[in-house]
Formats: structure tokens, C-alpha cells, sequence
């Protein structure tokens, strides 16, 4: 195996293994170390290759140490053993065919890696390993140009750019499948969001965190921020201390409800959040296939959502909901934990007493958080046993989720039906493309109560006491106490008054934002809807078709550029002479190798005697412009050569 | 299959080349699969997408092994004589518009030799095969073929460049078998006067010139003398292949042999064989006419 | 110009009978400025051929015969006391003169051929300290015996660089001899001959050759030639850079003689086994295989 094949093979497994570090035992890096530092001593001829007891020892270790700092046999073990695998490889790598496989191998990983972070930095640095992997499937050719580093490498980086228009046309066009059967996902490490149950401090903790939630890109121009709440589930169920989903959603009654005034139409590309509910506004529809509507009028996916996700939905913002509701539901609630909270159940039955109508009784709990001294905080202080009367009546200090509970237990007590809605209010619109970016710290809570003549109707008690927080966002909310990402004083997010920074922050934002879209999105729904309004293409054969033709193109591009036809012989001489030469051996007469142009000519004139003439004027005109440097007998050539032409036939 | 013509000098046509996967092509494909497989079920583009480039890649890299040989243009260089037992070197020249990297030339069956023609001028390859017999060693169909720039192709095609060498007959020492013209056993005789060697003095006699007459021993007052030259009969050395015994291919050997050894013994000689008459002289166009003889002997001129 | 020597090739040949090609390569020899190194067995006419060269185009002769006991003083010349004015003089030996003929050159030690080589190389003899220019044109031709014949000195391959051309009468063909034998003897013709030159005519003509045409396809197929005799083993030793000079003066001399201002690949062809066949192969049978091979096996275009 050639030492620069080498050098570039382990400079490629360095390569490849290190964004591995995030996610993998960092030892993998040491193991590399110790196998290319021992690999190298073999090529110098300082050490022999281990012997195979030892191999055998290195890899038991190896199985004992990824099985010791794995948790059962995922994704994650999986990939380790990819890598370690990968990495020992090197041990017992002597012949081309061994580095061959290591080569392989490291394109593997590669793809693997992708599992872990399909981010467009990522996959852009991705192409660093690549072209060093190329370097070395280069490097094994036993050639000069392999023996120069920045040759190669500049071989490999032409091949590339080469394959780049076929590659955008495989991209584009190979058909795009379902997943053919479940494989054990990714273990996404601290993937904060919802849940189906909350309590007052995992919307603080949400509240911390600057991570991307979803983006929403509009087909028309965006609503307004106040209208923008995004559903992701309902909790029905208070316990006292915390509500919860309840524990049986009814799956099969899908809700009622009857489309009304002009629906909006966006669609949403969706981090990952390992749960199966998607975001939408009320009421949300999709043509993803494989998504249910709730009862509660959720989005709900057939599987946790662990890859990014994109969705097209319409949404009918006027649409009435469940005017006719069922039993079930609206004994859902009206749950109540049978004790507990005495204040708010009395004040309920004062208001339930002073309002005949429920939402002249709403509109006297908003007056209530509107005049009364509630504060929102994100830093509320610690509250007791009852933890509705001591925030109604004592502290009056919090955010959303207290404000949304406490509205919703009080509403039940007074026997209207309520529930809570979580999920996600505003976020933070990219002029530049239209679209909105929504973040954990949007994460909101509201609340949903039901009329018999008008259905659901949404109410956000945020809004009466910290409009802001609805107008304008968590952190104008929030400003005073200078609590918002207190706990990350680098986020870019806090400095969004700088504006050339928060420029940079957008565009960087909406890259990724088009990468998610097109990149990551582009699997069989949106295939489909590409190649339908792009390209036309409404079946599989015409698919075909297309995929055959337009790989064909640039390859076809690509053999002209390498023949260069207008690259060879550019001596028109040489050309003229070549094709004197062709005439005369169609007639037998061949010029051999060592014959000179003149001999040749005098050999050729005694063989056709009567062409002896334009034999010898040819040969007379040539070797004038090849040999006197008589460039206007070049001229002549052509004619000369149609001459004899002529007399030959 | 369409095949090269044989010629001296051969340029490289696109329709002569052929391509084809190699091994490590093939399992560049088998590769591929699992990476789709992982693109599917994750519903991973990047993943998708390297699958691609890897495809792509592939599919790039067959035009450029394509390219590698097209327009090659190899010609048939000297080759040299040899004797049979021993490898004949064939030599050929590779040029081309361009520089191309990694050709492989060989004989099939035999190892191949790698060579990168530079951007200008020809690069000189110089490929052995053995000789086993005696008389005109015809060069098999050359095989030249590329691999680059990833090894995933193999981009070959095969060329009769009409090369052959001469192969002498295997030089066997062994036997005194060579014999003075003449007769005898091998170490001659002299025989009358010449001008060779000094062979004694005799008493003068009226008829004898002046020349030769000892004229030291007469000024020692010991009388004329007359200084006696002897010349070798028939002076040089005659190898007969007729008057040999054992086997044809053997004498071949042993007359070989004899003619090295009396090359670089720097004596003339002579050869006879079939009828034919070498010599006698000395020099290496004799040795090439004789070890040639030798070597076409009952086998026709041509090859 | 031309035609003047034109005129002396025929005059040469109607003395030396039935070698043109071989006389034509000697006048092209003296027109590239270059000696000449004739090999051949005695009585082929070397003498003549040289002698008549020089009556022809009016050059001074001289002769030397090589023998084992030559002294480079006897081909240099010697310093001889002068009593009269009580110096050392020094007396000019025969290689000051325009064209010598330097006979069987291989009976001589080496140390007096090289005092030959060193004189022709640089064109003027040092002797005891004084430089003494030799005359221009300055033109040696050499002969030699094939070495095969005993008690020879074989010039080493870095003296036969020296020379620009090796030739080789060779037997006179039928039809010449019997022209010889009936004729007068060549001494006799050679006295008659009268020179065709005038003094400074032959330079002038040397200048016309140098400026011949040498396009760069010829340039490359010379160099195609080297390249060859350099790269394979089957030529002991490649063609110097000098060679390649010589090659291409020679081939200038040779088209300027056929009438051509510009040069093509036949000439180089017509001059190679001259210029090239000592230079590659020891004797000239195996220097003469090895050009043939090169002048099949290179591309002329």
C-alpha cells in the first residue's frame, strides 16, 4: 500500500470520526490515536501488525468498553460499533483490497452520521471527509499524480464538482419511499418541548431555551401575532399540582366542526420532538398522510416525530368547533380533583352567582387579572399545597401556565366546560422570507371553554394581564425583570437590538430555514408536489423518463469536455497532412514510421504516376509550411488536397 | 468483440476501448445499497444525497477511466535478441495529447507494468517475456488497460503491435566441440610457411629474400640464417553443424556456445550450416549472422 | 556559390571514381565546419579523395602518417635553437595547414592522437606557453583501420565525438574500378586539377549553411532521435548534445548543397549514419544497425 494512500486514509478517519464526538464515548478518538500512531510504526517498519490473539483481545475491549458506556443496544451503540469497527480496520490493513474496505466503510459512516446531525453545516462539512476518502481511493493508484498531495487533491475536488449536476438530478428525481420498516431511532439528548404533563416549572425551564421548536413558512402573508396560537395538545386532567393529558384520548370521535371564513394555508418544517402531536392553528388540516385529527382538535402523527418533519396545513381561523359536543368530552371538562383550592372554588361560586351569562362571567375574570395587581414573571415565588388560591389570592406572580390553570379550574368550578391548551403563541417573523421561526421559550398555555350555541372558544389570560407577551414576545414580556435567557448571556437571541447582528442571525436562520424546507423536507409528499408544478410529473413513468434523460445530459456534457474534440490537433497542418495520408492509404500506400514526408510523396507519385502531379504539389505545399515556416503554402493545402481527391476518384 | 488490427503504431479509438467494473467497483455497488437502505427507512436526505454523489462519483469516474486511454497511441519500439531460457524485452512507447495517468500494459497472464505518459513527449515501457524456444518469439496481443482516477473502473483494450524478438538457441558449454577448418582436434596445426608465427631458424638458401635473413646472428658471425614464419592451416576455427553428433536442438546449443566463446576470444571463425558459409570472420555482425542462422536454422526466414 | 561547388563535387569525382554520396558527405562535412574521420582498409582511395578535396577548393595539404612512434612534436611542431639569435624557435609541425590528412590515425599512440583531437577541438596549438592559431578553415580528415587489424590504438568513444562524420568508402563498384584501371592513375589527374575556389569563397559558403532554415518540426524530430538512443538500453551510449549539433549543422550542409534554404527530415536521415554511426556502436557494423533501427523506429512527423 503506497504511504501517501496511507496518509490519506488516516487523515479521512480523523476526519469522519470527529463530529462523532458529540454523540459517541469520546475514547473512540483515543482508540484512533493509539491504531493510526501503531499503523504508521508498521509502515516504517518498526513494528509488525499486531498479531491476531491481539486483534481478538483489542476487539473484545473494545465490545466490553461500547458495551460498559451504552444503555442497551440503540441507534446509538449501533453507530459506536460502526466506528469502532471503522477504526480497527486500520489494524489489518496491508493490501489495497484492506484499505478498500476502510475506504467503504468510512463512506458508511459518513451516511450514519447524518442520523445524528443532517444539519446543513454538518452535511456541508461531511464533504471534507468525503474528498479525503477520495484522496485516498486516488491515492491507491500507483501513479505520479498520486504521489502529489495537492494533485490529488485537486483531482478528487474536480471529480466532485463533476458529479455535483448528476447528483442534484438523483436528488431531484429517484423516487422518494416510505421507510420500508422501523429501525431504532437516534436518542436526541435534551430535546426539550412539550409534554403531556406540566407543571408550572417545566414551562420555566422551556422558557430558558432558546432551541428551535418549528418553522412556518405562509403561502400568503402571515397572520397577525396575536392570532398566532399554535396548538399542540390539550390537558384535561388537574391533579392539584399538575395537569396532565388525560389518560384516554378518544381516539375514534373525531371532532365536529364546520369550516367557516377564509382558510390560511402554510406548512410547517418541524424539529424533532419525539412526540407524536404536530403544531397547527385552529382548525388545522393536513395532507401529510398518517395524521389524525384529535378529539380535541390536535394534530396527532402515527409516530413520534424524530426526523424533521414538514407538513403543508390549512387552517380555518373562523371555523366553529363541536357545537354539539359529546358527553364524554364535556365531563372531560369539567374534572376537578374532589378537594382542595377553597378560595377559587368560592370565588367561582360568587361569579357564577353575579354573571348569568358565561361570558359576561370570562369577561369578569379578565377584568379581574387586568385590574387587579397580577404580575407576569417567569420567577413567580414558591407556592403551598393549594397552589390556585395561593397564586389567585396571595402572590398574584406568574406566567402563563398559572394564569391558564387557574383560569381553567375556576371556570369549571363555576360548570362551564374548560380545558387547557398548551403549546406554542408568536414567533419571530424573517421578513426576508417569510416565514416564522418558533422557539422553545414561545412555548404558551391557554385556555378553551365551551359554549352549547357557539362551541369552543379560545381565552388567553396572559393576554389581559401581559399584553406584550402576546404583542410582542416573551422577552419585551419579561423585560423589567431581565429574565429572559438569563442562564445563556451568549445567545444571539439577546441581542437582537444589535441589528447588523441580528441581521447575520436572520439570514443565517433562513438558509437553515430553506435547507429544512427543501433539503430535509424533501421526501415523498413534497417530491411529489415539486415534480408536479415543476417538472410535469405526474406518474412513475414519465419519472423515469425524466431521470434517465436528464442524467444522460450532463453526462453526455461531460464526455464532450473530456474529449475536447476542439482541443486535439489544433495544428491545422498535421490535420491536412493526416487526412493525405488516409487518401493515399486507401490506394495501398502507407507512410512508414521512419519515412520522411518527401521520400514518402516521391514513393507514392512513382506508385500513382498519373496522380504524380497533385501528389507532389501537396507534398511540395506542406512541407513548405511545416518545414520553411512558409505559412501562406498552409493555404494551398486544402485545395491541393481536394485536387489530388479528385483525381483519385 | 471488435478487436485492433495488428499494427506498429496504434492510436486508441473509442470504439477499441472498453470499459468495465473491477472488483472494488462492484463492491462500491454492494455498498450502496446498505447507505440507500439507511437514506429510506431514516428519511434522511443527506443521507440520500452522499448516496448519490457516491453514484454519481462512480459514474464520472467511468468517463474519466474511458478517457484515461482514449488517444493513446502506443508504438512498437526495438526488441532485443535473446537467448531462449532467458526473457525477452520487448520495448513500447506510449504517448499521448495529454498526460494520463496509471495505464497498465502487460502480456495476459503476465504482471502488468504501470506507466503515466507525461504531457509531452512518450513514456518508454519495457515489458519481458520469456523465450523458451529458439527462432522468433511473436509478441502476444498487449493488454493495456486503466484504472484511474478511483479504481472502480477498468478501462482496457487490447493491442497486437506486431513485436517480435529473435531468440537464439540456449547456449550449452560442455563437450570440445568446435574444430579447425581442416580437420583435427581442436588445437591445429602448423603447416607450411607463412607469416604467423615465429617458428625457428634455418640455413639460407640463394632463393630466400633478404628480409628474413637473421642479421643479428650473422653480425655474431654464426653465418645467414633465414628466420622461418609458420602460418596456421587454414587458420581459423570451423563450426559445422552437420559434422556434429546429437540431437538438432542440441548441436544448435553447443554451436552457439561456441560462437559466444569464440566472440570473446576475438577469434575468426567460421560457420557452417544447412549449406550456408558465415565467415570466416570476426566482429559482431558475424556473431549477430551466425547466432541468427543458428536460431532460424530449419525454421524459414520469416516468422 | 552553389553552383561553384556544385563544380568541385564533379571535379572531385571524376578523380574519385564511383562515390558520390560519400564525396557529397565529405564537402557537406567541411561546409558544417566539421573533420572528418574516413575508416576503410588501406588502398581505398582515402589519400585521393582527401588530396583532391584540397587541390579542388584550394586549401594548403598536408599529410601526416601515423605510426606507433609518432611524437605529438612531430604533428604540433617543436621548438628548434636558433644560434643566430640565441632563442628557441618555434618551427610549425604539419597540422598548420588547411587541410590535413591525418593517415591511419589508430597506428598512433593515444598520446599523440589526442595532441591531434586537442588541436582540432580548439583550433590552435599550445606550446610552451605561446598560442599559435591554426588556419581557417581549419580541416582534418582522419582515416583509420578497422581496429579488428592488429597493432592499433582504437580512438576512444570521447575522440570520435570529435569528429563530425565517419565514412566509409568502401570497394569501388565494378564498373568505377574498371574505370580506374584503364585510366590514368589518379596522381597524375590530381595534378591537373586546378583549384575552383578562390580564397574566402568556401567560408562564405560555410556562412550560407549556417543560416539554413530549421524549422521546429525537424528540430523535434532530431530530438525524437536522441531522445531514443537515450532512453533504451539497446544503444550503449546516447547521442550527446553535441551530437545533436553536429547532426544538425551536417543536415544544414547537406540541403544547402541539394538547393533548399530550409531543412526537412531527409536530410537528417541522409546524414545520420554519418554523423551518428560512431557515436553510438563501437565498430561500424553494429553503429550501422543501430542507426538503421532509428531510422525506422522514430516518427518523423
Amino acid at each position: 500500500m503506497p504511504r501517501h494512500a496511507l496518509s490519506w486514509l488516516l487523515t479521512a478517519q480523523l476526519l469522519v470520526i470527529l463530529p462523532f464526538v458529540a454523540y459517541l464515548p469520546a475514547w473512540l478518538v483515543l482508540l484512533w490515536l493509539g491504531c493510526a500512531a501503531w499503523r504508521v510504526q508498521v509502515y516504517r517498519m518498526r513494528v509488525p501488525l499486531p498479531p491476531s490473539w491481539l486483534k481478538g483481545l483489542l476487539l473484545l475491549a473494545v465490545l466490553l468498553g461500547l458495551a460498559l458506556s451504552s444503555s442497551g443496544f440503540d441507534l446509538n451503540a449501533a453507530a459506536a460499533l460502526l466506528v469502532a469497527a471503522f477504526i480497527l480496520k486500520v489494524l489489518e490493513m496491508h493490501r489495497r483490497r484492506d484499505a478498500l474496505v476502510v475506504v467503504f466503510l468510512g463512506f458508511f459512516v459518513l451516511v450514519t452520521g447524518f442520523l445524528f446531525d443532517s444539519g446543513l453545516l454538518a452535511t456541508l462539512y461531511s464533504l471534507v471527509p468525503f474528498v479525503a476518502l477520495l484522496a485516498a481511493l486516488i491515492g491507491l493508484q500507483e501513479s505520479e499524480l498520486a504521489r502529489r498531495p495537492v494533485r490529488t487533491l485537486r483531482l478528487a475536488g474536480t471529480l466532485l464538482l463533476q458529479a455535483l449536476p448528476l447528483l442534484l438530478v438523483l436528488f431531484v428525481l429517484f423516487p422518494r419511499l416510505g421507510p420500508l420498516w422501523s429501525l431504532p431511532q437516534v436518542k436526541q439528548q435534551g430535546v426539550s418541548g412539550l409534554s403531556d404533563r406540566m407543571a408550572p416549572g417545566d414551562i420555566v425551564e422551556l422558557s430558558q431555551s432558546s432551541a428551535l421548536a418549528f418553522r412556518v413558512g405562509f403561502d400568503g402573508a402571515a397572520p397577525p401575532r396575536t392570532e398566532l396560537y399554535w396548538r399542540a395538545l390539550t390537558l384535561e386532567r388537574f391533579d392539584g399540582r399538575e395537569w396532565s393529558q388525560d389518560a384516554a384520548p378518544a381516539w375514534p370521535s373525531a371532532p365536529q366542526w364546520q369550516a367557516q371564513g377564509e382558510p390560511l394555508r402554510y406548512s410547517v418544517v418541524m424539529e424533532p420532538s419525539n412526540r407524536t402531536w404536530l403544531y397547527g392553528l385552529d382548525v388545522a388540516q393536513t395532507e401529510l398522510p398518517r395524521v389524525r385529527q384529535g378529539a380535541d382538535f390536535r394534530l396527532e402523527h402515527w409516530r413520534p416525530v424524530d426526523q424533521p418533519l414538514l407538513y403543508p396545513v390549512t387552517s380555518w381561523p373562523a371555523a366553529v368547533r363541536e357545537l354539539t359536543a359529546p358527553a364524554a368530552t364535556l365531563q372531560r371538562a369539567l374534572q376537578l380533583p374532589d378537594a382542595g383550592n377553597p378560595q377559587a372554588r368560592l370565588w367561582a361560586r360568587q361569579l357564577r352567582a353575579d354573571h348569568d351569562q358565561p361570558q359576561a362571567l370570562v369577561q369578569a375574570m379578565l377584568s379581574h387579572f387586568r385590574e387587579q395587581p397580577y404580575v407576569y414573571s417567569l420567577r413567580p415565588p414558591p407556592v403551598g399545597v393549594h397552589i390556585i388560591d395561593d397564586f389567585l389570592f396571595a402572590s398574584r406572580k406568574g406566567f402563563c401556565l398559572h394564569y391558564a390553570g387557574a383560569m381553567t379550574f375556576v371556570l369549571r368550578a363555576a360548570g362551564i366546560p374548560a380545558r387547557l391548551v398548551v403549546g406554542y403563541q408568536g414567533g419571530e417573523y424573517n421578513p426576508s422570507g417569510n416565514y416564522l421561526t418558533v422557539r422553545q421559550f414561545d412555548a404558551h398555555a391557554w385556555v378553551e371553554y365551551w359554549l352549547p350555541e357557539l362551541g369552543w372558544q379560545r381565552v388567553d389570560p396572559t393576554f389581559a394581564v401581559a399584553p406584550e407577551r402576546i404583542e410582542q414576545g416573551l422577552e419585551q414580556a419579561v423585560d423589567e425583570e431581565q429574565s429572559f435567557l438569563a442562564d445563556a448571556p451568549l445567545n444571539l437571541l439577546r441581542y437582537r437590538d444589535i441589528s447588523w447582528l441580528n441581521g447575520l442571525r436572520l439570514g443565517w436562520e433562513r438558509i437553515n430555514y430553506g435547507w429544512q424546507r427543501w433539503v430535509l423536507g424533501y421526501q415523498a409528499d413534497q417530491q411529489w408536489r415539486v415534480l408536479k408544478e415543476w417538472f410535469g410529473i405526474l406518474d412513475g413513468r414519465a419519472l423515469a423518463g425524466a431521470l434517465l434523460l436528464l442524467l444522460g445530459a450532463p453526462l453526455l456534457l461531460l464526455t464532450v469536455w473530456l474529449i475536447a474534440p476542439w482541443r486535439r490537433r489544433a495544428d491545422p497542418l498535421s490535420r491536412q497532412y493526416a487526412r493525405f495520408e488516409a487518401l493515399l492509404a486507401r490506394h495501398g500506400l502507407r507512410r512508414a514510421i521512419g519515412e520522411g514526408p518527401r521520400d514518402f510523396a516521391e514513393r507514392a507519385a512513382q506508385a500513382l504516376a498519373a496522380q504524380r502531379e497533385p501528389i507532389l504539389t501537396f507534398a511540395r505545399l506542406h512541407e513548405q509550411a511545416r518545414y520553411a515556416d512558409q505559412s501562406q503554402s498552409g493555404h494551398g493545402l486544402r485545395a491541393a488536397l481536394t485536387r489530388l481527391r479528385r483525381c483519385l476518384r | 468483440m471488435r478487436r485492433l488490427p495488428a499494427a506498429r503504431h496504434v492510436r486508441l479509438a473509442p470504439r477499441q476501448v472498453f470499459i468495465l467494473p473491477t472488483r472494488a467497483g462492484w463492491a462500491l455497488a454492494a455498498a450502496v445499497g446498505p447507505m440507500l437502505l439507511v437514506a429510506v427507512n431514516y428519511q434522511n436526505s443527506p443521507a440520500y444525497a452522499l448516496t448519490f454523489l457516491l453514484v454519481s462519483l462512480a459514474l464520472v469516474s467511468l468517463l474519466h477511466a474511458w478517457r484515461t486511454l482514449l488517444g493513446v497511441e502506443l508504438r512498437a519500439g526495438p526488441a532485443e535478441s535473446t537467448f531462449a531460457g532467458q526473457a525477452a524485452c520487448f520495448q513500447i512507447f506510449l504517448g499521448a495529447d495529454s498526460a494520463r495517468s496509471a495505464i497498465a500494459l502487460g502480456w495476459p497472464g503476465m504482471e502488468r507494468v504501470l506507466v503515466d505518459i507525461p504531457e509531452t513527449g512518450e513514456a518508454r515501457v519495457e515489458l519481458l517475456l520469456p523465450a523458451l524456444r529458439r527462432g522468433w518469439l511473436v509478441a502476444p496481443r498487449l493488454r493495456v488497460e486503466s484504472r484511474f482516477p478511483l479504481g472502480l473502473w477498468v478501462a482496457w483494450s487490447g493491442v497486437d503491435l506486431q513485436q517480435q524478438a529473435l531468440v537464439y538457441p540456449q547456449p550449452t558449454s560442455g563437450s570440445p566441440m568446435r574444430s579447425r577448418a581442416g580437420g583435427g582436434d581442436g588445437d591445429g596445426q602448423p603447416a607450411g610457411e607463412g607469416v604467423d608465427d615465429f617458428r625457428g631458424l634455418r640455413q639460407h638458401q640463394p632463393a630466400d629474400g633478404a628480409r628474413r635473413l637473421d642479421w643479428k646472428a650473422f653480425s655474431r658471425g654464426q653465418g645467414l640464417r633465414v628466420k622461418e614464419f609458420a602460418a596456421w592451416a587454414g587458420g581459423d576455427w570451423l563450426l559445422d553443424l552437420d559434422s556434429l553428433p546429437g540431437p538438432l536442438e542440441e548441436r544448435l546449443s553447443r554451436l552457439c556456445q561456441a560462437v559466444l566463446e569464440l566472440c570473446s576470444e576475438g577469434r575468426p571463425f567460421e560457420l557452417r550450416v544447412a549449406g550456408k558459409r558465415l565467415g570466416p570472420a570476426i566482429g559482431a555482425a558475424h556473431r549477430e549472422a551466425c547466432l541468427r542462422a543458428l536460431a532460424l536454422h530449419g525454421l524459414g526466414e520469416a516468422s | 556559390m552553389r553552383t561553384k561547388l556544385e563544380r568541385c563535387l564533379a571535379a572531385v569525382n571524376e578523380v574519385v571514381l564511383g562515390k558520390e554520396a560519400q564525396v557529397r558527405l565529405a564537402m557537406a562535412c567541411l561546409l558544417a565546419r566539421g573533420h572528418l574521420l574516413i575508416e576503410d582498409l588501406p588502398g581505398m582511395g582515402k589519400t585521393t579523395l582527401s588530396h583532391t578535396l584540397a587541390r579542388v577548393l584550394g586549401l594548403g595539404f598536408q599529410r601526416i602518417q601515423f605510426t606507433a612512434d609518432l611524437l605529438p612534436g612531430d604533428i604540433l611542431g617543436t621548438s628548434v635553437f636558433d644560434p643566430r639569435s640565441g632563442r628557441f624557435t618555434f618551427h610549425p609541425g604539419p597540422i598548420f595547414a588547411e587541410l590535413v590528412l591525418a593517415d591511419e590515425i589508430n597506428r598512433a599512440t593515444p598520446k599523440s592522437q589526442s595532441a591531434l583531437l586537442e588541436a582540432m577541438e580548439e583550433g590552435q596549438v599550445t606550446h610552451e606557453g605561446t598560442t599559435h592559431a591554426l588556419p581557417s578553415p581549419f580541416f582534418v580528415i582522419a582515416t583509420q583501420n578497422p581496429s579488428n587489424q592488429g597493432g592499433t590504438f582504437a580512438l576512444p568513444e570521447s575522440q570520435l565525438d570529435r569528429f563530425l562524420m565517419r565514412l566509409s568508402l568502401g570497394y569501388p563498384a565494378l564498373a568505377a574500378e574498371r574505370d580506374l584501371l584503364l585510366g590514368t592513375t589518379r596522381r597524375a589527374l590530381l595534378a591537373h586539377i586546378q583549384p575552383l575556389l578562390e580564397p574566402g569563397e568556401l567560408a562564405e559558403a560555410q556562412q550560407a549553411v549556417s543560416a539554413v532554415h530549421a524549422s521546429t518540426a525537424v528540430v523535434d524530430y532530431v530530438l525524437r532521435l536522441a531522445t531514443v538512443t537515450r532512453q533504451s538500453d539497446a544503444f550503449g551510449s546516447g547521442l550527446s548534445p553535441r551530437a545533436t549539433l553536429a547532426l544538425l549543422a551536417a543536415a544544414r550542409a547537406w540541403a544547402w548543397l541539394a538547393g533548399r534554404e530550409y531543412l526537412i527530415p531527409e536530410d537528417v536521415q541522409a546524414v545520420l549514419p554519418a554523423v551518428a554511426g560512431h557515436r553510438l556502436g563501437h565498430d561500424s557494423n553494429s553503429g550501422d544497425a543501430q542507426v538503421r533501427r532509428l531510422l525506422d523506429e522514430v516518427p518523423v512527423l
